[in-house]
C-alpha cells in the first residue's frame, strides 16, 4: 500500500497511507491531510487508487500542485514523486517501508560528537527537532503570493521568441545548442549568461562568457531575480515576471 | 567537450585512517567523491560502496539506455542528471543494505557529491556536507548546499555565520547515504564554459581553507593535478583535522591558432 509523506523543510510531519479511500490534502481539518497554511486551498488537492494506480487530482488550487516540479492537473503516481504544496513537499513510498523511518532510532547518537568526526543526526531525534523549527518558520511565514511560471519577456533584441518560460533547473542565454534562449546573429555570444533554479523555487542569474546586468547593474556574483528585473546581457533586454 | 582532472586524497594529520573515497572516470567524464562515517572501518566501506556503486550503475545505464531510474523522476533537468540521482539512489540503497546487514555497522553512512559532464552541460548531485565549487573569472561558487545542520540554521535566517563558524554542531549531517531506506538527492545543473574550473571536496579541505585560499591556488596553477596536490598540502598544513580529498577538473586547453585568436578578437569586441 503506498504512502504519503508529508514533509517541510527535510522534517517528516505525517505520513497516511493510501488505501481504498482517497485522501484529501488541503488547509481545511477536514482534510485528511491538513497544511495549515495561507498559501494551500481550503480543499487542495486528492490522492486516491484507480485500476491499480494512484492518481494525483489538483482541485483547480490557487497556487496549483506541483509534481517533480511541473505543475499538475490530473496525474499517476509513483514511487519516489515528489508533490508539492506552498512550501510543503509530499513524498510517495511504499509502505513496505512504513517502519523505514525509525529505523535510525535505535541508533547510539554521541551528546558531544568529537571534533572532526561526521554523525548524523539520529533521524527521530532530528525529526523533532526540525518539528520544532519547522513550527516557528511556519507561523512567520506569509502567503507566497506568487507560485506561478516565472517567464522571460523579451523586450529588446533578436531572439528566436519573445517569451520564455523557465521550467528548467538551467537555463543558458545564448548560441549553443543547450541554451533555451536562442540568441541570432553572428556575433552572439555562444553562452552569454546563465539562469539557475534552486531548489526553494529561486532563480539566481550568473555571468557565462559575458556580465549581465540586472536593473542597469553588472552583476558580481549570481544574482536572485525579483519579479520586474530587467535582464541585459550580448544586446538583449529580459523582464522577469511570474505568469499565470 | 575534452576534460583533465587531477585528484588526492590524504588521511590528514590526525585520524588514522581515510574513510574519503573519490573515482574519476574519463571516458564516462564521471567524477564521484564520498565521505564515510561510522566506526571500525565502516566508513571506509561506506564511502568506497558508495562511489563504486555510482560508476558501476552510470556504467550499466549507459550500455542499457532502457535501465530504469531508481526513484523518481525530477522534472526540468536532462536524462544525464536523472540517471546521476537515480546512480546515488541506488547507492543509498546499498549502503542502508550493508549497514542492516550487520550489527557493527549499524551508525555506517556517507556522504557523496558527483557530476558529470555531458557536452556544455555539467550535471551535479549530492548528499551531505561534500561540496561542488567553480571558480569562473573571479567568481568563486559553491554550487551544492550542505545537508548539515548547521546550513539549515543559516539557510532559515536562524543562526548567522560567525555563529555557525563556532558552533560545535559542525560535523552533524542532516541527510547521508545509508540512514534511510529512502534519500533525497539535490541535483542540480551548470553550464559548462572553457575557462570554468570545478573543485570536488571533502570537508577536510573546507574546515582548513577560506574560499580565497582554495581559489588562489586553482587560479594560480596550470596543471590540474598539482592543483589538487597543492589543495591538499595545503588543507593538512592548516591542521589536517580530518581526511582530506580534492578533485580538480577543467576542460582540457586546446592550442589556440589562428583562427582561434580571430574568434577571441571578434568576441571580445563583440
Amino acid at each position: 500500500m503506498p504512502k504519503l509523506v508529508l514533509k517541510f523543510e527535510n522534517s517528516v510531519l505525517k505520513e497516511v497511507p493510501v488505501g481504498a479511500s482517497e485522501v484529501s490534502i488541503g488547509r481545511s481539518p477536514e482534510n485528511g491531510i491538513m497544511i495549515d497554511n495561507p498559501a494551500v486551498s481550503h480543499f487542495h488537492a486528492r490522492v486516491f487508487n484507480e485500476d491499480g494506480r494512484l492518481m494525483l487530482e489538483d482541485f483547480g488550487s490557487l497556487n496549483g500542485t506541483f509534481v517533480n516540479g511541473q505543475r499538475v492537473k490530473m496525474v499517476t503516481l509513483k514511487a519516489g514523486d515528489s508533490v508539492g504544496i506552498g512550501k510543503h513537499t509530499i513524498v510517495i513510498s511504499e509502505s513496505r517501508d512504513l517502519d523505514g523511518f525509525a529505523i535510525g532510532s535505535g541508533k547510539p547518537v554521541q551528546a558531544a560528537p568529537k571534533l572532526n568526526e561526521t554523525v548524523m543526526l539520529d533521524t527521530k531525534e532530528r525529526r523533532e527537532f526540525l518539528q520544532k523549527v519547522a513550527a516557528v518558520g511556519e507561523s512567520a511565514q506569509v502567503a507566497p503570493a506568487r507560485l506561478k511560471v516565472p517567464t522571460l519577456v523579451v523586450r529588446n533584441g533578436r531572439t528566436d521568441r519573445r517569451e520564455y518560460m523557465l521550467n528548467d533547473k538551467l537555463t543558458v542565454i545564448g548560441k549553443s545548442a543547450l541554451a533555451t534562449v536562442k540568441l541570432k546573429g553572428w556575433f552572439a555570444p555562444k553562452a552569454a549568461a546563465q539562469i539557475n533554479r534552486r531548489d526553494d523555487q529561486s532563480y539566481y542569474i550568473g555571468a557565462a562568457d559575458k556580465v549581465p546586468s540586472v536593473n542597469g547593474n553588472p552583476i558580481t556574483q549570481p544574482t536572485q531575480l525579483s519579479p520586474g528585473d530587467v535582464i541585459e546581457v550580448a544586446g538583449i533586454q529580459l523582464e522577469f515576471v511570474y505568469r499565470d | 567537450m575534452e576534460l583533465e582532472y587531477g585528484a588526492r586524497s590524504d588521511t590528514g594529520c590526525v585520524r588514522e585512517n581515510n574513510e574519503d573515497s573519490y573515482r574519476a572516470s574519463p571516458d564516462m567524464q564521471l567524477f564521484v567523491l564520498s565521505d564515510g562515517m561510522g566506526g571500525l572501518e565502516c566508513g571506509e566501506v561506506a564511502s568506497r560502496m558508495a562511489v563504486d556503486t555510482i560508476l558501476e550503475h552510470c556504467r550499466r545505464a549507459d550500455s542499457n539506455p532502457s535501465l530504469p531510474l531508481t526513484g523518481g523522476r525530477i522534472g526540468g533537468v536532462s536524462e544525464a542528471t536523472n540517471r546521476l540521482a537515480s546512480a546515488v539512489r541506488v547507492a543509498n540503497s546499498a549502503v542502508y543494505s550493508a549497514a542492516q546487514g550487520s550489527a557493527q555497522a549499524r551508525a555506517m553512512g556517507a556522504t557523496v557529491v558527483a557530476v558529470r559532464f555531458v557536452g556544455e552541460r555539467m550535471s551535479l548531485a549530492h548528499v551531505g556536507d561534500s561540496r561542488a565549487y567553480r571558480l569562473r573569472g573571479d567568481d568563486f561558487e559553491q554550487l551544492t548546499r550542505d545537508h548539515s545542520f548547521i546550513a539549515e540554521q543559516m539557510r532559515q535566517g536562524r543562526m548567522t555565520e560567525q555563529q555557525a563558524g563556532s558552533s560545535r554542531l559542525q560535523n552533524v549531517l542532516v541527510r547521508a547515504l545509508g540512514i534511510d531506506p529512502f534519500v533525497e538527492v539535490d541535483v542540480s545543473e551548470e553550464l559548462v564554459l572553457d575557462t570554468d574550473t570545478v573543485l570536488l571536496c571533502s570537508d577536510g579541505v573546507t574546515r582548513e581553507l577560506s574560499d580565497a585560499q582554495i581559489t588562489a591556488v586553482l587560479r594560480e596553477t596550470e596543471e590540474v593535478q598539482e592543483a589538487a596536490d597543492r589543495v591538499v598540502d595545503l588543507a593538512k598544513q592548516a591542521g589536517g583535522g580530518d581526511n582530506i580529498t580534492a578533485i580538480v577538473v577543467r576542460p582540457a586547453a586546446r592550442p589556440v591558432g589562428a583562427f582561434g585568436r580571430l574568434g577571441k578578437w571578434f568576441k571580445d569586441s563583440a
